[in-house]
């Protein structure tokens, strides 16, 4: 029977619906293409500035924390200390900031055309590793700047960025699900961000952390991220221990909750606008 | 369309409610907190009255090839049905089984960029409908010739005027070929000629046995456009049936006609209680009645022929009073105006007494007509007219076609019958 139904009833169970995102791929194409082209169209100078604004924060990093503070990095330069945990650090919160919003962004084709919602936060995510991917070519440039020649060990920057926006993307599903009620949110978002900036060893190395906290302060999934990228490209010594795996553990609940509570979440989205 | 093939929409007591703890507790501080509580924490809200049921137990069936309209006023629960039928919301209670694949167009537009070309927009917004990308390529040519705007395409959108802007998205929406499509006021967008072109793209539809649901203001078009009709009050559907009858019943609910029986017969009304269209002013008005040629009381005329209208007054006290006697068919729309100042500008009613007003020959079609009194006083500028007191409802009656149009068909809805003069200035032998 080639015939389809469509009944429309009261939702009860949630499915996170992954089969329906897959069979409007084509929409989810074209909304990354629409957030990609957009920017770019109506800035001429896009690309330069998606690497001028971290590059200017990168300065002024280098200017306090290298320069005035002398924090000792264990001998590799500032500028490439920094900013090779930045990108993953940004990869990560940009994603999660655009995820949060996605709902709330959107809102105009959400109350006007059904889509699998979950293609909103998918094309969020799809744009900002785009966004990461131009970032990681400009890292490598650094790198190379400072005499760090790329090795092979440069491919695991692949999945530990696809992991730090996977990260971006579990907890940003949990907030974009909060967000639909508590519009607040929004505001205080940058603000934890900026404190879990400070939490994670991007301007100064974790050596500086007390021994007693060192090993809670490794719990953070970024942790390992920002370690792990200063150990593929300036083969930094990073010795993986226990939390890694509880903090991987974490990461996988959150992403799978965040799927679980965005899908019973984008049913009222509509209603509470 | 045959009327024992199965429905492809079923809805089957569809209800949507939403939570509204505003309304209820809207005063005092504690009240207002306790709301916001009740809105953030939906677990606090049991109690009935937190709600509000924006659809309540609505069903109906459209069937294979049948063009729905839905008629409703604002806030009558129209666009939350077309939401619950597209998927965009789900229902609270209820069921609904659309067959097929279903297109919805709520909105005009949905999805364009501003800083994207038309044409890029044309496959954003297709795919956002639900069109595939090798299907919107292939149809690329027709969208853009049916939006009527082809040196523009490669222009970013937020350059396009509304019209063309408006165009160029219902041109993708007209490719939608679903077998449900759903619209909402979509209409109402460009030009009378571009109207005409959307209208025969859903008859083609509806041709080839696609079923259309359909919500529009435009009496006109829903009558012109639909089979069925159904209408929406307060969230609960008050009539279905044909569209013709739809529509009437839904103007005569508007503006208020509803005829008691008592009035389907009469041949006098008194006014002194009758609704004015601006309250506060002078009730000068006090009855109005028909009469045939020769002053018999009547309600039933036949075009072609004269009707007396006699308008009763009291206390006229302006210097250039005029009267009007307006028309209007069953959709609300003026048929004939027939204005005293035209005629008799220096009219002389003074005080208390009866105007009348002998139209000489009546050019409505066949139907029912509803009589609309105007008084007031004219001059002062060049031909201004100051309404003192009007009475949108003072009087209905009935046209049959008589001798003058030789028995041919005129309906309420087709205009004024003029009398003329018809004959032959050329001709040429078909022969020759």
């Amino acid at each position: 029977m080639s015939e389809s139904y469509r009944v429309v009833e009261p939702q009860t169970g949630v499915r996170i619906g992954f089969g329906d995102v897959w069979q409007r791929r084509e929409l989810l194409g074209m909304l990354f293409q629409r957030q990609i082209a957009a920017r770019y169209r109506q800035m001429l100078l896009g690309v330069v500035w998606l690497a001028l604004e971290p590059m200017a924060q990168l300065a002024m990093l280098t200017i306090v924390f290298g320069f005035l503070l002398r924090v000792d990095t264990g001998g590799y330069p500032y500028p490439l200390f920094a900013f090779s945990a930045m990108t993953g650090w940004w990869l990560f919160s940009k994603t999660l900031m655009s995820v949060a919003g996605s709902l709330q962004d959107n809102i105009g084709l959400i109350s006007k055309v059904y889509f699998p919602r979950l293609i909103l936060p998918l094309a969020a995510t799809m744009k900002e590793l785009f966004d990461g991917g131009v970032m990681v070519v400009i890292l490598v440039g650094l790198s190379m700047l400072y005499g760090y020649l790329p090795t092979a060990k440069i491919v695991v920057l692949v999945p530990l960025f696809a992991y730090a926006a996977l990260i971006g993307l579990g907890v940003g599903l949990w907030i974009a699900t909060v967000m639909v009620r508590f519009r607040d949110v929004r505001p205080m978002m940058g603000l934890v961000l900026q404190a879990g900036m400070y939490a994670t060893p991007i301007v100064y190395p974790a050596t500086l952390v007390p021994e007693r906290f060192a090993y809670a302060y490794q719990f953070n999934p970024m942790y390992w991220v920002v370690e792990l990228s200063r150990w593929a490209l300036m083969d930094k010594p990073v010795d993986i221990a226990p939390p890694f795996f509880w903090s991987l553990g974490f990461v996988c609940v959150t992403v799978y909750g965040g799927l679980m509570v965005f899908a019973k979440t984008e049913k009222i989205v509509v209603d509470v606008q | 369309m045959s009327s024992n093939a199965s429905p492809t929409v079923r809805v089957d007591a569809i209800g949507k409610r939403y939570l509204m703890p505003h309304a209820v507790h809207g005063t005092g501080t504690g009240g207002r907190i306790m709301a916001h509580l009740k809105e953030f924490l939906p677990f606090l809200s049991h109690q009935e009255d937190d709600y509000f049921w924006a659809l309540r137990d609505v069903s109906f069936e459209v069937k294979p090839g049948e063009v729905m309209g839905i008629l409703g006023r604002n806030g009558s629960g129209k666009s939350t049905l077309l939401k619950i039928l597209s998927g965009v919301t789900a229902p609270t209670t209820g069921k609904a089984m659309l067959r097929g694949r279903v297109g919805s167009l709520l909105e005009v537009g949905t999805g364009f960029h501003p800083d994207l070309t038309g044409r890029e927009n044309v496959f954003m917004s297709g795919v956002l409908l639900g069109i595939g990308k090798r299907e919107i390529a292939a149809k690329l040519d027709e969208i853009i010739d049916f939006s009527g705007i082809e040196p523009f395409i490669d222009v970013p959108v937020k350059r396009y005027s509304s019209g063309m802007y408006v165009r160029l998205a219902y041109a993708v929406a007209s490719m939608l070929h679903a077998d449900v499509l759903i619209l909402d006021e979509v209409m109402a967008v460009g030009d009378a000629a571009f109207r005409e072109k959307s209208q025969r793209n859903i008859e083609r539809l509806a041709g080839e046995g696609r079923t259309v649901l359909f919500v529009s203001h435009n009496a006109r078009a829903v009558r012109n456009l639909c089979h069925t009709g159904i209408i929406l009050d307060k969230g609960q559907c008050t009539f279905q049936g044909s569209a013709a009858d739809a529509v009437i019943t839904y103007l005569q609910k508007i503006h208020h006609y509803q005829p008691s029986q008592e009035e389907l017969t009469a041949t006098r009304w008194n006014l002194d209680d009758a609704p004015r269209l601006h309250d506060g002013g002078e009730r000068v008005l006090t009855s109005v009645s028909l009469h045939a040629a020769d002053g018999t009381p009547a309600r039933e005329f036949h075009t072609g022929e004269p009707m007396r209208v006699r308008i009763g007054f009291h206390r006229c006290t302006l210097r250039q009073p005029y009267f009007a006697v307006l028309i209007h068919n069953e959709y609300a729309e003026r048929v004939a105006t027939i204005n005293s100042s035209h005629f008799a500008p220096d009219l002389d009613a003074h005080g208390n007494g009866v105007a009348e007003c002998l139209i000489e020959d009546l050019r409505l079609g066949e139907g029912s007509y509803y009589m609309m009194l105007d008084f007031g006083q004219y001059g002062g500028g060049r031909g201004l007219m100051t309404s003192a007191d009007c009475v949108p409802n003072a009087a209905t009656f009935d046209v049959s076609l008589g001798g003058y149009l030789g028995g041919i068909g005129l309906d309420a809805f087709q205009g004024a019958a003029h009398r003329a003069r018809w004959s032959v200035v050329t001709s040429t032998s078909a022969a020759g």
